[in-house]
């Protein structure tokens, strides 16, 4: 595709140029980025000396691509780093020179990376404690899982946001007005805080806001990381500078001089990981550190009836929050061409369901490709996603799901070697119920449905085991009708799992991951079990063992002094949710031509438009309402946050308001042709909802009407 | 053609290729994790794997310029032994010979026959007046023949793409391959590193050789990437029970036998592999 006119003029400056190019979502700028990039390499630069910087690392994709389809020979490779990515990589390479001063207690050992759940497990060993004993956090009623991620975010807000976490607490208090028990918390979550990094530093953890903090109060002002990086890269590409945190933009700030050139891309309206620390006013400010400015203003992907649609949102949010706008030119027309809603009120939720299934066949059959679908809801619950792939695999449609936070326990595979795990190991006293062992070996063994299974345990499973004995038995103890009925040759599959089973039990203690691989490679994928040339498996129990064997890197010998088994420790987390949240590979969900089934603001976060969306459960307020974090506060932890301000229900309706325009506003620059709105009066878990955003669409109905008039 | 347009070979997955044409088509194109043992004793490989590891950064710190003496901290604070011995061994022998312009873990690329090549290096030093010398560190117990080394992918494909590439580390002067030697440094035989020298016949018979096996492997079909005849391969592949091809994996010492190396986690090409957390 040609260059547009916009895009043209942009690569047209010459290649030392330091540029800041902004424009609304849609206008071409990433592609501009990406010839950009081709014609630094056209010119002479080796791509090893190019930087490309994004929020997240898919992201960088594009550009990625865009070194691929060059006709000309490349010799190296592009290099593309976040804020997380370059924090991780410069502590790890440039450690030495540093442990010395940044508090560890072992400055000569090397120090451990934590992951999210090695973090939130470590921060369990400390908090909970503190919970049991000291009665921190008595007046909260929600789960711990959520009391540990949530003073992680805090943690990671301090570290990116840039202020000492010690503060944490007093900026917290300090901006409440409501009970006072809510200051209690507040205290407690500092304690929490001063513990976890005080259990951090004695063991040589680094978390996340670590090792951030770690690169930019020692490495990065030192000469040697600096030069390093200085010399390292010469050029520099940013895309989505909006959604990064301010740090980022610190570090930036000072480093921009010393590049050849720089391309910083800002996306107008955007900033919607504001929850995750994105500072829009503080990226807007790298503009001042370029020679150039430029302004893209043509939208390369929406229809006129969108664009008409999209303002008269804009017009229906500021007449809604007080300030009233200039008429929209919504037409009747526009809403017929880019809207659509059920031609009937629909009551129930699966009916909704049924609608938009419907409605996406009828897309499908008449050309559209179903990689121009997205399916969107401010979040996409088990049983959304389960109803929608029903319906959509019953018609035959190809669909994905990006869910970020998919949980690792919850999958068969799994939950098999976790179970046979347990069994193996009666002195761990985690012995599974008689039920989730026949569904185990349902899945282990070739020929065993549940309902023999059930049979099978019934007679072998001895769930009350005495003295740590091992609890199966073999297949002999069945009474011989039940033997019949469940076949000698699954009794003979059977004995072998146990019997393996028992050797190991009787072996010296090994490492879980590594007695999940045995069992894995000796029996489970051998021929007549569940795994045999079960590709998918493989791949699911993989991730999973690679979770443990990083758990175990991970704590060793950190805690102490008891005697512990880590294989219980982490067995006795997954159960108790702290951990095995992994995320699966990104490789494992190939970008086919699928309908997309996404929460909205991860489809918003990739960066891609497409011809259809369906926005389901609009009535909710969770499209704007920030979540329930009675442990944190992602406003008044900002940068932009005024010390001695008040957070009062005027802020939060208007930190609503804003960030229902940027999320409406920022799908609709993402939509080529029409947004369906999935409405029913009963939402998915039966109430009935009446959100702003409906209020918001009936305000754009009227409007056309009155254009009509 | 069944490989992705961005595909890239490498050391180790055209040496996965040439063991094993089903393997490759497993770990490389499906991208099947099976996760089986890959020798039986798992913790001491692991060991292994990690020891070499940390080594390897020891020497990457101190080629990027981190102070000596604080690598020789913790070089004597390393849980084996066996780091302080090499990283005392490697400062004796090894810095003489460093002199000159260092690229470190600098990753080539290059294209054949329409495919994409890519190699990643411990070291590149160009010295006066025109040679570029590759160093490779390795930690394996024993060192091999100079003559099994010139015939490993690892040798021929990072002599070749620097050969080919190598412009794009000296400002676009053309690499001929009489400047290439390649230098291997086995931490438990420091007085005696391995230099092969490249030439223009060689380059000749590795053009050949890549072109012919890029195109072979480009060219298959998804069934067409057959099982290993040579089933002494399966010992230490994880996939044997995905192919029926035994119950248990091979042991940690036939392993070293067989000249194989536990150090695939070093050669992946994408440094930003690294486990990152993005908040």
């Amino acid at each position: 595709m040609l260059p547009t006119s916009e895009q043209q003029a942009l690569i047209e400056h010459p290649i030392s140029s330091k540029v800041f190019l902004q424009g609304l979502a849609g206008t071409g700028k990433t592609t501009a980025g990406a010839l950009w990039l081709q014609k630094l390499i056209l010119s002479g630069i080796p791509p090893h000396q190019i930087l490309v910087w994004t929020p997240q690392r898919a992201l960088a994709q594009p550009y990625l691509d865009a070194l691929r389809q060059m006709d000309q020979p490349v010799f190296s490779l592009l290099n593309t780093i976040t804020l997380g990515g370059l924090a991780r990589r410069m502590v790890d390479l440039f450690w030495p020179a540093v442990s010395r001063v940044v508090g560890v207690a072992n400055p000569d050992l090397p120090p451990h990376f934590l992951t999210l759940e090695t973090a939130q497990y470590y921060m369990a060993h400390v908090v909970h404690p503190l919970i049991v004993h000291e009665g921190l956090f008595s007046s909260l009623t929600i789960n711990r899982n959520r009391i540990y991620s949530q003073i992680l975010d805090n943690l990671n807000k301090a570290a990116i946001v840039g202020f000492p976490h010690h503060e944490i607490g007093d900026r917290l208090k300090s901006a409440w007005i409501g009970d006072v028990e809510q200051i209690h918390i507040y205290d407690d979550v500092q304690v929490c805080v001063n513990h976890f990094r005080s259990f951090c530093l004695a063991h040589n953890l680094l978390d996340f806001s670590l090792q951030v903090e770690i690169f930019l109060q020692h490495l990065w002002p030192s000469a040697l990381c600096q030069g390093y990086l200085t010399r390292t890269y010469r050029h520099l590409i940013i895309d989505n500078i909006e959604e990064d945190p301010p740090v980022a933009h610190d570090i930036l700030r000072t480093w921009l001089p010393e590049f050849d050139s720089a391309l910083i891309i800002f996306d107008e309206n955007a900033g919607y990981r504001y929850f995750l620390g994105a500072d829009v006013e503080s990226a807007y400010t790298l503009h001042r550190s370029c020679s150039e400015m430029v302004h893209f203003s043509d939208n390369q992907v929406q229809s006129l009836p969108i664009t008409h649609i999209q303002s008269g949102i804009s017009r229906a949010i500021a007449s809604l929050n007080r300030k009233p706008e200039p008429s929209a030119d919504l037409m009747p027309e526009d809403i017929r061409a880019g809207l659509e809603t059920p031609g009937e009120k629909i009551k129930y939720f699966p009916a909704m369901v049924d609608w938009v299934a419907d409605r996406i066949r009828t897309l499908i059959d008449a050309g559209v490709p179903p990689g121009e679908i997205v399916v969107l809801a401010p979040f996409m619950p088990d049983v959304l996603h389960f109803s929608l792939a029903n319906q959509l695999d019953a018609l035959g449609i190809p669909h994905r799901a990006h869910r970020p936070s998919r949980s690792l326990r919850e999958e068969p595979a799994t939950q098999t070697l976790l179970t046979l795990a347990a069994v193996t190991h009666p002195d761990w006293n985690l012995l599974p119920k008689r039920i989730n062992l026949a569904f185990a070996l349902m899945q282990a063994v070739n020929g065993l449905d549940l309902v023999r299974s059930q049979l099978l345990t019934a007679y072998t499973y001895k769930e009350f085991a005495k003295e740590n004995a091992f609890p199966l038995q073999p297949f002999e103890v069945v009474p011989p009708a039940t033997r019949d009925r469940i076949t000698y040759r699954v009794g003979e599959r059977y004995d072998r799992l146990v019997s393996w089973l028992h050797s190991a039990s009787q072996e010296d203690p090994q490492t879980l991951d590594f007695f999940l691989n045995r069992l894995f490679g000796e029996v489970l994928s051998q021929p007549g079990f569940g795994f045999h040339n079960n590709l998918e498996s493989g791949n699911t129990i993989a991730t999973l063992i690679e979770s443990i064997q990083k758990f175990r890197w991970a704590v060793g010998a950190q805690i102490g002094p008891e005697p512990f088994t880590i294989g219980k420790e982490y067995l006795q987390m997954v159960q108790d949710g702290v951990i095995a949240a992994s995320y699966m590979h990104s490789w494992e969900q190939p970008d086919e031509d699928a309908v997309f089934l996404s929460p909205a603001y991860t489809f918003l976060i990739s960066n891609r438009p497409v011809d259809y969306q369906f926005w389901l459960d609009i009535g909710s307020p969770s499209w704007y309402q920030r979540l329930d974090q009675p442990l944190t506060q992602p406003y008044v932890l900002s940068r932009n946050w005024q010390e001695g301000d008040l957070w009062d229900a005027e802020d939060e309706l208007s930190a609503a308001f804003d960030s229902l325009h940027r999320l409406s506003l920022g799908l609709l620059n993402r939509c080529r042709k029409k947004v369906f709105l999935g409405m029913s009066e009963l939402d998915v878990r039966g109430y009935e909802n009446r959100g702003l955003l409906i209020r918001i669409f009936q305000q754009v109905f009227q409007q056309a009407q009155k254009g009509a008039a | 053609m069944i490989l992705p347009d961005d595909f890239v070979f490498t050391q180790s997955n055209l040496q996965d290729y040439l063991d094993c044409p089903y393997r490759f088509y497993l770990r490389h194109i499906r991208h099947t994790r099976w996760p089986a043992l890959v020798v039986d004793d798992a913790v001491a490989f692991e060991e292994r794997g990690q020891i070499g590891a940390r080594f390897h950064r020891l020497l990457q710190q101190y080629l990027l310029e981190v102070p000596e003496t604080r690598l020789t901290d913790l070089a004597a604070a390393d849980p084996s032994p066996d780091v302080l011995n090499w990283w005392q061994d490697f400062l004796i022998n090894v810095p003489p010979w460093l002199s000159g312009i260092r690229w470190v873990e600098a990753t080539l690329h290059a294209q054949l026959a329409g495919f994409h090549l890519a190699a990643k290096y411990d070291l590149v030093l160009a010295q006066p007046p025109d040679g570029l010398v590759i160093f490779d560190w390795k930690t394996s117990k024993k060192r091999p023949r100079k003559e099994w080394l010139l015939n490993r992918v690892q040798t021929r494909i990072y002599r070749f793409i620097l050969c080919k590439s190598g412009s794009a580390l000296l400002k676009n002067a053309t690499v001929e391959p009489e400047q290439i030697t390649m230098q291997y440094w086995y931490a438990a035989f420091p007085t005696a590193p391995i230099s092969l020298p490249y030439d223009a016949r060689a380059h000749e018979k590795d053009q050949a050789f890549f072109t012919r096996l890029v195109n072979e492997i480009g060219s298959r079909k998804a069934d067409s990437f057959f099982r290993t005849e040579e089933t002494r391969h399966c010992r230490f592949c994880v996939y044997r029970s995905h192919c029926d091809r035994g119950t248990q994996a091979g042991d940690l010492a036939a392993f070293e036998d067989e000249e194989l190396e536990n150090e695939t986690d070093l050669q992946d090409l994408d440094f930003e592999a690294i486990e990152e957390i993005e908040f």
